[in-house]
């Protein structure tokens, strides 16, 4: 196990009082916090210094951590034989497959290691973030996660176990979005409930489509002539391309609206796609085709800025 | 190394739990999670009946109550639920912003 030095993390001295111990987390919380910081590495020095208040606050694991002994940061080392017998309740660890943090963690559910009578402990709620692309997000998908969680074995023992997990993520997720799956954060101790783990959804932008709530947006280009006519055109949906009818007389930014072809809600119904009409302008490079231009423009008396006048 | 199947659900808010429930869920006190209540951050759906009902969402909001209360040392109750609702109001503003934008 590689030896932390949660003193010099928070900057404070080894005889410091709680007091001065919580007034350097908090300095140190408001300096990398990942919400308000912009240093770089923020939120992995957000975790040291959170890991080391954790510890540090508590008197019983603070005694527990001193007792510990004093090696150089980073260095291997084992616990005194009888540490486990003085702070965890003669409980035993695989020290090989735990770090500082989980030996801590471990202690805390379980009363630092005293039995608290038989009372149930919940086990805690994880949380991961889901990288999904639109198309996932749209139609749902399966994908895999590991994690590695403490699990206690039946002599009470603490060891990280690394699990596998192929997850159903449902249709019609949204960036920002948690899910919740049911049962699988850490297990609950004494018939207590296991936790839950959390997913925090991050849906990567689409170079066609924006998503607006349950709605899909998604911009449609037509030839002047098309606008004015009006036309039968294709369309990309994410489910697959449609061919749309576009009214004679469309105008730019007017959005036709497609039913029921946005994203799914947990109720089974599903959002719109709206196409947003834009005209594009053609580069007229050949003499018929500007003489066409020149025709209209001599035969038509429409006045675009009407309005302004 | 083993490989487990789960289905990821959606946070409903058709679903409620109780106080103790969401106190047990959240671990926070219950003078916390009462102050939340009382300050709007969490919207009791039983106050009728004067049992306190919760939407499940409200796990969302006590978990983040819990974060910031244990990143940011914040002992004083009444001050988290003032922070849990400037929160609120940030992200409700933000997504406010994000649909004035299309999405964008």
């Amino acid at each position: 196990m590689k030896y932390k030095d949660y003193y010099a993390t928070l900057g404070v001295a080894r005889d410091a009082d709680a007091d001065a111990i919580k007034t350097a987390y908090r300095k140190l919380a408001r300096k990398f916090h990942p919400d308000v910081s912009k240093e770089a590495n923020a939120e992995e020095k957000f975790k040291e210094v959170g890991e080391a208040y954790e510890t540090l606050k508590d008197p019983e694991k603070r005694a527990a951590y001193d007792q510990l002994g004093q090696y150089a940061a980073g260095a291997d080392f084992r616990p005194p034989p009888d540490w486990g017998q003085a702070h965890a309740g003669g409980q035993q660890f695989s020290f090989d497959d735990l770090d500082l943090a989980d030996l801590f963690a471990g202690l805390a559910g379980r009363g630092g290691g005293a039995p608290r009578g038989e009372r149930p402990i919940p086990g805690n709620d994880y949380e991961a973030a889901v990288h999904l692309t639109f198309e996932q997000a749209f139609a749902g998908t399966e994908l895999e996660l590991d994690l590695a969680a403490i699990e206690y074995d039946e002599q009470g023992r603490a060891r990280r176990v690394p699990h596998r997990m192929k997850l159903r993520v449902p249709s019609g997720v949204t960036d920002g979005q948690k899910l919740r799956v049911p049962g699988k954060g850490g297990k609950g101790l004494r018939g207590g409930r296991d936790g839950d783990l959390y997913l925090d959804i991050e849906v990567a932008a689409h170079p066609v489509f924006r998503v607006d709530g349950m709605d899909i947006h998604v911009d449609l280009p037509l030839a002047p002539w098309e606008a004015v006519l009006g036309a039968s055109v294709e369309l990309p949906t994410p489910a697959g391309r449609v061919t749309l009818k576009v009214p004679a007389g469309t105008r730019a930014g007017q959005k036709l609206r497609l039913g029921g072809r946005g994203m799914a809600r947990p109720d089974g119904t599903k959002g719109d796609l709206y196409a947003q009409a834009q005209i594009a302008v053609p580069t007229v490079t050949d003499e018929p085709q500007r003489k066409l231009y020149e025709a209209l423009r001599d035969a038509s008396n429409f006045d675009p800025r009407a309005h302004l006048s | 190394m083993t490989l487990e199947f789960a289905q990821a659900v959606y946070i409903d808010d058709g679903e409620t739990i109780t106080f103790a429930q969401l106190v047990e869920r959240s671990g926070l006190t219950a003078d916390e999670l009462g102050n939340l209540i009382e300050c709007g951050a969490m919207p009791d759906e039983g106050a009728s009946t004067g049992v306190a009902r919760l939407g499940e969402r409200c796990i969302l909001v006590a978990r983040t109550a819990r974060r910031l209360r244990d990143e940011f040392a914040l002992e004083d109750s009444h001050a988290l639920a003032v922070v849990v609702r400037l929160t609120q109001r940030i992200e409700a503003l933000e997504a406010e912003l994000h649909r004035r934008r299309g999405g964008r």
